[in-house]
């Protein structure tokens, strides 16, 4: 590819060097430092005049270096008379701090796409928006990706009967994303609402257990009403949580070894981070759909805590009667001891994520339930694509699966 | 002669796209419009006129996204000029109130090569010198931030809530909402009412047209609500009434924050399953209300008017986002 260079930031080397071997180039070089007082400090190490210029930084877990580390770079090759400057952010920073919260929240990523253009930047890539109105953040075109279908082509080669299976989100707020997923596959899907406002005895009255026999004579339904073009399906299935963890509601208030946690579970029903922060311990946890007798597969976009994860498939496979349990999402950002306790999580039979955030080898070694999709191919097609002016838009259909 | 700062004044002027509702919000706060003339050119175009000084006054502009076909646009660009118009009249501060944000559905690239026309009409509106602007229901609160400039988004929740306790009781209730995209909303209704929730996912063929429907949740029995953030065509509503029907629900009755009724919307309504469809008076509705007996109003300006009110005095706004006026 003439006059264009490919900057890899230090956030994710590991993936820098994928997209450039899948480019046949390699990255540019650039020394990338910090100077003793924390500052950071770049030097390119190659002309940029005229050239067009691809940087690839995604978050990571010194996230605020990174991004500093980022705009420098942009500042340098706007400086080195780039002829245009690209920032491929496969998973973009501060992307759920992307709307108002209910008082005086700052819309950080807005901030951030500010931030992004001052600098230089012309362009941005990236995958999965957390949301996908982001894209109205930026003054200049940004290209958001999908991991979806390499995600759907992955469950199609590796979970048994997929097409049995249904996929289900874990908070009300995912529940588009879960749908395009089921879409694709042509699956059922279920959504998951975790609550702390219901009354225990209010709800569990109306609590709908043990209705096994009435639910297989739903699977049966299904298959009647699918031709008439309607499904329906299922009942409510309603258990308790208790620090983070499913209990039998006969049980008496539960005996917990893990009691350290019961300060993240209050914040941690993910996607609702306009939700005030309530300091219960106990929460309902509801499922809308059916998953007797099918694998579940709990989709999000993204996993930095396991407690709402692990609540989901301990309800699902505890209460609900799914078969297995597999948790999918595009970015594994597994904050602190996250992989490892849904490692340890026996209800959880397979974590799928893509690797646009860098996950540390010994940790991914450790972990055997982990598998981890190289997404590289299509970050590398984008490059290209979008260097010779072709279209991209390819890129986002449902069918093509670039490896 | 003195030089101490006069007391804070303020002006509320009405956009032609809904001044019965600017009556009502300006009867709230004890306050007269102000006089503004617009006079439209034969060539279609028309220009503003602000006919009292408002030099170093708090002006409110209220104007919704309506019209229909013909005057949408007209409407917001009669918006923007009156922002102008205020600009350059030396207003002190100009807040846009636009309790339904036109074009907020064109809010992201789904498909490739399309505008981020909300994004467009956020600039747009900057651009013409407003310096707040007060909303209500966008239908993606990721809008806010195509602002560089402050939004208040209210809720209609409160009043909803309101309304349900009062007119519909909780119990055999069930929430539903009509497509994936509204589930949040509808868990926090639901969440709020102590009532269990469903929710339906269409696939869509083509915008504005409702093809296959998938129901989650059970509705056996229960007095389904629908609920969304606004209603158009009715399409989605009326199909997904008829499945609820269908499904062994005794009753659908659909809620609303919007309610556009573009089209045949309402003889749709009328001749559909749908019991009762309640919206709030953010857009204007006289002349649909009385065509339809099914159509049921909640008054919303109270909450807008006590916003306008906090706002002009520097209070906080968040006491509207929990509770009703």
């Amino acid at each position: 590819m003439r006059k264009c260079k490919v900057f890899v930031g230090n956030s994710h080397p590991k993936l820098g060097q994928l997209v450039c071997e899948k480019l046949g180039i390699d990255p540019a070089p650039v020394t990338l430092k910090k100077f003793a007082n924390g500052e950071t400090s770049v030097q390119i190490g190659v002309s940029v005049r005229d050239e067009d210029v691809y940087i690839i930084q995604s978050g990571s877990p010194e996230t605020n270096d990174h991004i500093m580390e980022l705009l420098i770079l942009i500042s340098a090759c706007r400086g080195g008379s780039a002829a245009k400057i690209t920032a491929v952010i496969p998973q973009f920073p501060y992307s759920k701090q992307s709307k108002m919260k209910k008082h005086r929240g700052a819309i950080t990523a807005r901030m951030l796409a500010n931030l992004l253009i001052m600098a230089g930047a012309d362009h941005v890539v990236s995958m999965d928006l957390h949301a996908s109105q982001m894209q109205g953040f930026f003054s200049k075109p940004v290209d958001n990706l999908y991991a979806g279908p390499t995600l759907a082509h992955w469950i199609r080669q590796n979970i048994e009967n997929y097409s049995e299976a249904v996929v289900v989100s874990k908070n009300p707020g995912g529940t588009k994303r879960v749908t395009a997923l089921a879409d694709q596959l042509k699956v059922n899907f279920a959504m998951i609402h975790t609550d702390r406002r219901r009354t225990r005895d209010g709800f569990m009255g109306k609590k709908v257990r043990g209705k096994q026999p009435a639910a297989k004579i739903n699977t049966t339904e299904n298959g009647e009403v699918e031709q008439e073009n309607v499904i329906v399906s299922t009942d409510i299935q309603t258990a308790r949580i208790v620090k983070g963890h499913v209990v039998e509601d006969t049980s008496a208030p539960h005996e917990e070894p893990q009691v350290q946690h019961t300060s993240d579970i209050a914040n941690d029903n993910s996607d609702d981070e306009d939700e005030p922060e309530f300091n219960a311990s106990e929460k309902l946890i509801t499922l809308v759909g059916n998953v007797q007798n099918r694998p579940a597969i709990i989709v999000d976009d993204m996993i930095d805590k396991h407690t709402s994860f692990i609540a989901a498939a301990e309800h699902l496979r505890m209460n609900c009667g799914a078969k297995k349990c597999y948790v999918v999402a595009t970015h594994g950002i597994f904050a602190n001891d996250c992989l490892e306790r849904l490692n340890e999580c026996e209800y959880i039979d397979g974590i799928i994520v893509t690797n646009t955030y860098p996950i540390s080898e010994t940790k991914a070694q450790n972990c055997k339930k982990l598998t981890v999709i190289d997404v590289s191919p299509i970050f590398a097609e984008c490059i290209r694509r979008d260097h010779f002016g072709e279209s991209i838009s390819v890129l986002f259909d449902s069918l093509a699966v670039i490896t | 002669m003195s030089l101490q700062k006069p007391p804070n004044s303020i002006k509320i002027i009405a956009g032609n796209s809904h001044p019965q509702f600017a009556e009502q919000i300006a009867g709230y706060l004890n306050l007269q419009i102000a006089d503004i003339h617009v006079i439209d050119f034969a060539n279609q175009e028309s220009a503003v006129l602000v006919k009292e000084s408002i030099r170093d006054e708090d002006v409110y502009i209220i104007q919704t996204g309506c019209g229909g076909p013909e005057k949408l646009n007209d409407h917001l660009m009669e918006l923007l000029f009156m922002i102008h118009a205020c600009k350059a009249a030396s207003a002190r501060r100009i807040t846009a109130v636009v309790p339904n944000f036109p074009y907020a559905r064109q809010d992201r690239k789904d498909k490739s090569r399309v505008a981020i026309s909300a994004k467009l009409v956020a600039n747009l509106l900057v651009t013409a010198g407003c310096h707040h602007v007060i909303t209500m229901d966008l239908h993606a609160s990721q809008i806010q931030g195509f602002f560089n400039i402050p939004v208040d988004n209210l809720y209609a929740e409160p009043e909803v809530l309101k309304y349900v306790k009062l007119k519909l009781g909780t119990s055999d209730l069930i929430m539903v909402s009509p497509d994936a995209g509204g589930a949040k909303r509808v868990a926090s209704l639901a969440d709020k009412l102590d009532t269990p929730f469903a929710l339906i996912h269409k696939e869509r063929a083509k915008a504005n047209e409702v093809s296959r429907m998938v129901l989650v949740g059970d509705v056996k029995g229960k007095v389904c609500v629908l609920v969304d953030d606004m209603a158009d065509t009715c399409g989605t509503l009326c199909k997904a009434s008829d499945l609820l029907l269908e499904r062994g629900a005794r009753s659908v009755i659909a809620i609303v924050t919007h309610g556009i009724f573009s089209g045949q919307a309402l003889a749709r309504i009328n001749q559909g399953s749908l019991a009762k469809i309640v919206c709030t008076n953010s857009m204007p509705l006289s002349n649909v209300a009385e065509a339809s007996g099914k159509l049921e109003i909640i008054d919303i300006s109270p909450t807008l008017a006590e916003a306008i009110r906090r706002l002009h005095n520097g209070e906080s706004v968040s006491y509207l986002f929990n509770n009703p006026v």
